[in-house]
């Protein structure tokens, strides 16, 4: 059995699948204001929740 | 009780209200795992690494043979180390991130344990001779069938808790895990399973696109996720630019995946194949300047604290080596670049920089910093870190110049058809005994960074923070 033209076709539909996924992504991050006046806003994140871990008290 | 109090100055100047209890008991298994791996499989490297030396070093013990011990160090180091322990560091990381705990404590457990089956079941197929024989996968398929049934389990757990965050924006760090695990699926399935079914050439450029991006699309994403976020979180500095860390990731996201046939320039593939791997190769220049120039902004006014902080020394440092091998990439994808240091000593010179200079000093820095706060403690010995941080530069340099200089000189070698190819392996003696030493030192700083980790955490109850 020769697997080289099925390979072939399905490299085709992982190109067009992930390229696909890619610019629905990069358009919605435009959309969601990630490039918009509030872009640097998510970089505070990092701060905002204490690191130190616990368990839980009951 | 789910949320606590806590007053805290940040660089945004909110004083936070109220902050998420995490656990992490999936991110302490995660890395206590691989820090152990680190040591293990450490052990291996300087054998094999010895046995460039003298040859005839542990006989024909056949479980001792190098054909059986590089596979294991190769998988040992990427999936028993580097890989666990970035996915340690993102159990830490993405639930802070989002702002909420993560989805399942108990999930990511089992994933914690099914990775140590994994691992410990690579060790004995290896040793024992069974192998796929293919670079970077050389694991059996009953192991790569459970990886994947892991990077399943370790997927959902991240995108179920970033689906429950509580900011409607996601931190850059959020993206490149979201890429990585994407990413990896898509990679590690081609390389391990799409290669079953392929021969001879298209074999080859398969199981090359799969090595490559083993490092360009697991390892890089990951390693850039922890050090966006550590690199913030351990200077007090917010990052430079949260709109220049998109146009790298998604620079990054278009260009990677396409360089993987760089490997076979002059080799029996299409030349408009070869040319594209070359084009975008060099294109990769576009995300890692981009990445490294928001880092080296990120630390204006900065640069004092590394000085002090031994998380920033190896992050900083991992900076620098990401940025030098990231030179190296695109430049020895030219044809005439290429023509001389393809297969030669070189390369492993090259991927050690970017899988221990750059993403494993990532890994070591995030670990240094979280240690001390999943166990409520302080680390054992900060002069300890410092010693294995100056362990890991220095091995680190010798190995890396020694090799890129040993390949040149090899690759002239082979240029050169009237040296017999046994006088271009003699040459090379000297070369591989500074790699032996190098190794010495490096394992060094394993060791010292183990002992410290675990002096640490078995400390922790005395030494309250």
């Amino acid at each position: 059995m020769d697997y080289t033209y099925p390979s072939v076709f399905f490299s085709y539909f992982l190109f067009f699948l992930f390229l696909g996924g890619g610019i629905f992504f990069c358009v919605r991050s435009w959309k969601r204001g990630y490039w918009g006046p509030d872009q640097e806003k998510a970089k505070y994140h990092v701060f905002e929740e204490g690191e130190i871990s616990q368990w839980p008290q009951k | 009780m789910e949320e606590q109090q806590v007053i805290e100055s940040t660089p945004s100047g909110v004083r936070t209200a109220t902050t998420t209890v995490h656990t992490d008991a999936t991110c302490k298994w995660f890395l206590i795992s691989s820090v152990s791996y680190f040591f293990i499989v450490g052990i291996i490297a300087v054998t094999i690494a010895a046995k460039f030396v003298w040859p005839e070093l542990l006989g024909t013990v056949s479980i001792l043979t190098y054909g059986r011990l590089r596979p294991l160090h190769v998988n040992g180091m990427l999936f028993g180390w580097l890989l666990a322990c970035d996915m340690g560091l993102t159990y830490y990381i993405i639930p802070r991130l989002c702002g909420v705990k993560l989805w399942s404590e108990k999930l990511g457990l089992a994933t914690a344990a099914l990775w140590n089956v994994i691992i410990l079941g690579a060790v004995v197929e290896l040793l024992a001779g069974h192998t796929q024989g293919l670079e970077y996968a050389e694991l059996p398929t009953w192991l790569d069938v459970l990886v994947v049934i892991a990077w399943v389990m370790f997927g959902t757990n991240i995108i179920m808790t970033v689906a429950n965050r509580k900011y409607e924006q996601m931190y850059v760090s959020i993206w490149y895990t979201m890429g990585t695990i994407l990413w990896t699926a898509f990679v590690y399935i081609t390389g391990n399973f799409a290669t079953m079914f392929t021969t001879g050439v298209n074999q080859a450029n398969l199981n090359w696109m799969y090595v490559h991006n083993a490092v360009g699309l697991i390892f890089t994403p990951v390693g850039l996720a922890i050090a966006y976020y550590f690199i913030p979180r351990a200077s007090n500095a917010p990052l430079h630019s949260h709109k220049l860390s998109m146009i790298g990731f998604w620079s990054l996201a278009f260009v990677y995946v396409w360089t993987g046939a760089h490997h076979m320039l002059h080799g029996p593939i299409s030349q408009w194949l070869q040319t594209i791997a070359i084009a975008f190769s060099v294109m990769l220049l576009i995300p890692v300047w981009s990445v490294v120039y928001n880092f080296f902004a990120t630390m204006k006014g900065q640069w004092y604290q590394v000085r002090d902080n031994v998380s920033l020394k190896f992050l900083m440092s991992g900076v620098v080596f990401y940025l030098l091998t990231c030179f190296q990439g695109p430049m020895h994808s030219l044809r005439t670049v290429n023509a001389i240091v393809s297969k030669t000593d070189w390369i492993p010179g090259h991927a050690h920089m970017a899988l221990l200079g750059c993403f494993s000093f990532f890994a070591i820095a995030g670990t240094y910093h979280v240690l001390p706060r999943i166990f409520n403690t302080k680390l054992y010995s900060d002069t300890l870190a410092n010693w294995s941080y100056w362990f890991f530069m220095i091995g680190g340099l010798g190995f890396f110049v020694t090799l890129w200089l040993g390949g040149f000189w090899q690759g002239w070698q082979w240029n050169n058809p009237s040296i017999p190819f046994i006088d271009t392996v003699i040459a090379l003696k000297p070369i591989w005994l500074v790699r032996f030493f190098s190794g010495i030192i490096m394992f060094c700083g394993i060791t010292a960074f183990l002992y410290n980790f675990m002096a640490t955490i078995l400390n922790a109850k005395e030494n309250k923070a």
